[in-house]
């Protein structure tokens, strides 16, 4: 049961963590693609001056979407070009799948044996705290606000 | 006067080995009076580093460019303050300043801790001596800030343009300050583990330098993002370039620290994962200084390279394997019977909180390694960017804004229906409301959306309890809100002032969030007089005009500002033409308002047609980050001043210590 759910869990944080495949903007292409003048930035965010790598790049992209061109196939234009490393972020598929998988694995992983845990102790464990004094304005009241004043104190 | 410097360094690398030596051996043997020569060496060191410190910038600011750093990192016209920046702006003084901060923060914890922690700090003294000694180890053996040109160069090369700038100054001391006073919990750890001494008392010592070190990590990270804002003109602040990642790290984990080791000090849990935890934030700092200066990982932050990395790679696995041993060897006492008894209740909150903290500090290093692990697997080069990390992260980052909100008013040990009713029916029902207004305007569902609602829900926990403290105190004992609210807060600072940070962090998650997601951005090439439109500002560009002195010459681009037919503001974007590095930066030129900055930055112009090109940017809502940065720093401050009951245990402490000495 607990394995299903991480894995349930575990598909929603990939989706959401996919790209959404929204409309193939010329922004949208630009993000996809490093700039290859060494910045380090997205073809999008690079802003050098005349950059001999940003600048060609964005010009391409326009004209290839004006020619009707989808991303998928302007990304694979570049890679062709440049090699795997053109691409901003790893592709979903073979080995790079272990880049988008272990974080969230991992995250998972170690809530699920926190879970494991927490549920055994948690069904041995003591009875629950008695619940808090009702709110009003009798002795009882006084003494809880007194309690909670010092618990608040011992905190420090 | 240079050979004083080097000297002074060689006698430091000595002076602290010697305090090594001393210190551990007086430890071992009991000996009181090697224990006081290892102290009294670590003194020395930092005498000695001072003195180095100081010749160096004698030879910066009197321009001697017979040293090789001075005309690699500074000139003749450089301004005076970046001229003392240059002290940490290259490699080899950026290493001497960080043993001058290591030995720096040595002799205030010996001296806070003359009459305290007799156990533990000799072996205290003996770990943070070790640090010194690979720093200056590095520093006398690998890079001399003191070697001497075969013949003196007759101008400086001047310090990177991009690092002459205001944020510059304070960024990398602040990142530094941050890195070396993590090196202070984890010497008192090991200590702990050395000697034995697991309980609290090591936690307790070091609870303000933990504290001291994440607000000092903030700031850094704060500061570079600001700096990147500035003047990197990419309308951005956050490009999860390696360094930047670096910096990041331990403020993850750090953060983690400051959460669980709650759970140890109210419940005495979680002394392994504390220790842990400690650990390795101190070795993410080696690991982050070892990423900026190895050249592993390409970085436009990374210093030259220059063969540093297998003595950084050596360092961190002498360092993880001697943690990790003294661990293994002491984890049955570490080991504590103690147990967590629900899901709900504030330990089990905190332990998620620090599954996520951890979990995104992971996929952050597992991001910036993947690139080389891919080309070791498949001998290809990949790139993982900005896509990747905010893919990731996202998730991850919400799930931590949710326990922001739950982990400070659920109540320890187990909450019933009812406690759960009490604390969480007002936030969740601001949360829903929230969520519901956001999709009565409208804002897309998503990311933000999701980011704004839970920031209602966490803001109003912490009003709430606000709300109970001050009525409580009030119902009891009289007194008027303004004087309630404040003793409120100064009985238990640490708990309020946390309240405040987590104030300050949600204002960072906002600001994020909305200039993430609702950035407008238009490039467009103008001639005078021609108009563009960007969100609902109107841009006017009128002329070009110059300034020059002997450092920079500067082209400006003179453009006013329209909103709604009237003219607000008149922006200046720059190109800076640097003489000496013969460099081109971009400054650019922002309107900031608490809803929104417009951010100009000139793209290119044509002397000949006087054609600009203008990058505008409209950034929802960033100010609140560096707002939250400024309400993280006053809830930080909140926790760090002592309370009048720890001042009154602390003098108790000094006193009970110096009785059996008299």
């Amino acid at each position: 049961m607990t394995t299903r759910a991480a894995a349930l869990v575990l598909a929603a944080l990939l989706v959401a963590a996919a790209p959404a495949r929204a409309a193939e903007s010329q922004q949208a292409v630009e993000e996809a693609l490093t700039c290859q003048c060494g910045c380090g930035l997205t073809v999008h965010s690079c802003n050098h001056l005349q950059c001999p790598s940003g600048e060609p790049m964005k010009k391409e992209i326009a004209e290839r979407l004006a020619r009707g061109e989808t991303k998928d196939q302007i990304l694979a234009a570049f890679r062709q070009r440049f090699g795997e490393k053109v691409l901003s972020a790893p592709t979903f598929s073979g080995f790079n799948w272990l880049a988008w998988v272990t974080p969230f694995a991992a995250v998972l992983a170690a809530v699920g044996v926190l879970s494991v845990i927490l549920g055994r102790r948690g069904r041995g464990g003591e009875p629950p705290v008695p619940p808090s004094a009702p709110a009003t304005g009798d002795p009882a009241l006084r003494a809880k606000l007194a309690k909670e004043l010092a618990d608040m104190d011992e905190d420090a | 006067m240079i050979e004083l410097g080097r000297l002074a360094v060689c006698l430091a690398l000595l002076s602290a080995a010697f305090s090594v030596v001393m210190s551990s051996v007086g430890a071992l043997r009991r000996r009181s009076d090697l224990i006081r020569s290892g102290s009294h060496a670590a003194y020395a060191t930092f005498g000695l580093v001072v003195v180095a410190m100081a010749v160096l910038l004698r030879a910066l600011l009197q321009h001697d460019f017979s040293l090789e750093y001075v005309a690699a990192y500074s000139s003749s016209t450089l301004p005076t303050q970046y001229v003392i920046a240059a002290l940490w702006g290259g490699q080899k003084g950026s290493l001497l300043f960080w043993s001058f901060m290591l030995t720096f923060f040595t002799t205030l914890v010996q001296l806070q801790n003359r009459e305290r922690n007799r156990e533990l700090m000799p072996w205290v003294v003996a770990v943070l001596m070790v640090v010194a000694v690979f720093f200056l180890g590095m520093v006398t053996f690998i890079t001399d800030p003191f070697e001497r040109l075969p013949r003196p160069a007759l101008e400086g090369a001047d310090l990177n343009p991009l690092l002459q700038n205001y944020w510059m100054m304070i960024h990398p001391p602040s990142l530094y300050t941050g890195y070396v006073s993590a090196s202070v919990p984890f010497a008192f750890g090991m200590a702990a583990l050395i000697t034995g001494r697991l309980g609290d008392q090591w936690i307790r010592s070091t609870r303000r330098w933990a504290l001291f070190s994440w607000f000092f990590l903030s700031l850094g990270n704060l500061f570079g993002a600001r700096w990147a804002y500035e003047v990197l003109g990419w309308g951005g602040y956050w490009a999860w370039d390696p360094v930047e990642n670096a910096a990041f790290m331990p403020w993850l984990v750090s953060t983690a620290y400051l959460h669980s080791v709650m759970i140890q000090e109210k419940r005495d849990m979680l002394r392994v994962w504390n220790m842990v935890l400690v650990l390795l934030v101190f070795t993410l700092t080696i690991f982050g200084t070892f990423l900026t200066r190895s050249g592993v990982i390409s970085s436009v932050h990374s210093f030259t390279q220059s063969g540093l990395g297998p003595y950084f790679i050596g360092f961190l696995l002498a360092v993880i394997l001697s943690a990790g041993a003294l661990v293994a060897y002491r984890m049955p006492e570490l080991r504590n019977p103690a147990t967590i008894e629900s899901f709900l209740s504030r330990e089990a909150a905190f332990l998620f909180n620090n599954l996520i903290l951890v979990g995104i500090a992971f996929a952050v290093f597992w991001g910036t390694v993947f690139p080389v692990l891919s080309e070791w697997v498949r001998g290809v080069k990949i790139t993982v960017g900005p896509p990747f990390f905010n893919r990731v992260n996202a998730p991850l980052g919400i799930a931590l804004l949710f326990l922001a909100g739950v982990g400070p008013v659920i109540v320890w040990r187990r909450a019933s229906p009812k406690n759960l009713r009490r604390a969480f029916l007002a936030p969740v029902a601001a949360g829903v409301a929230a969520a519901v207004l956001l999709s009565a305007l409208r804002v897309p569902l998503g990311y933000a959306h999701a980011t704004f609602a839970l920031s209602c829900f966490v803001l109003t926990t912490i009003v709430q309890e606000f709300w109970r403290g001050v009525q409580a105190r009030r119902a009891m004992l009289h007194e008027s809100a303004p004087r309630a609210l404040s003793r409120l807060v100064g009985k238990n600072r640490r708990r309020y002032g946390g309240y405040i940070v987590h104030v300050g962090i949600v204002s960072m998650f906002v600001g994020i969030a909305a200039s993430s997601m609702f950035r407008v951005e238009v490039q467009q090439p103008m001639s005078p007089g021609q108009q563009m439109q960007v969100g609902k500002f109107t841009l006017r560009y009128d002329k070009i005009s110059t300034a020059e002195d002997a450092h920079v010459s500067r082209l400006m681009a003179v453009v006013s500002v329209f909103q709604d037919g009237k003219q607000i503001a008149t922006l200046e974007p720059e190109k800076r033409l640097y003489k000496k590095p013969q460099q081109p930066t971009t400054e650019v030129a922002m309107r900031s308002r608490l809803t929104e900055d417009l951010y100009l930055v000139l793209g290119s112009f044509d002397p000949k047609t006087q054609l600009v090109t203008i990058l505008a940017y409209v950034n929802p809502l960033v100010s609140w980050i560096w707002i939250g940065g400024v309400i993280l720093a006053l809830g930080t401050a909140v926790c760090v001043w002592p309370s009048a009951a720890e001042r009154r245990q602390e003098a108790f402490a000094m006193g009970a210590a110096r009785v059996p000495a008299e």
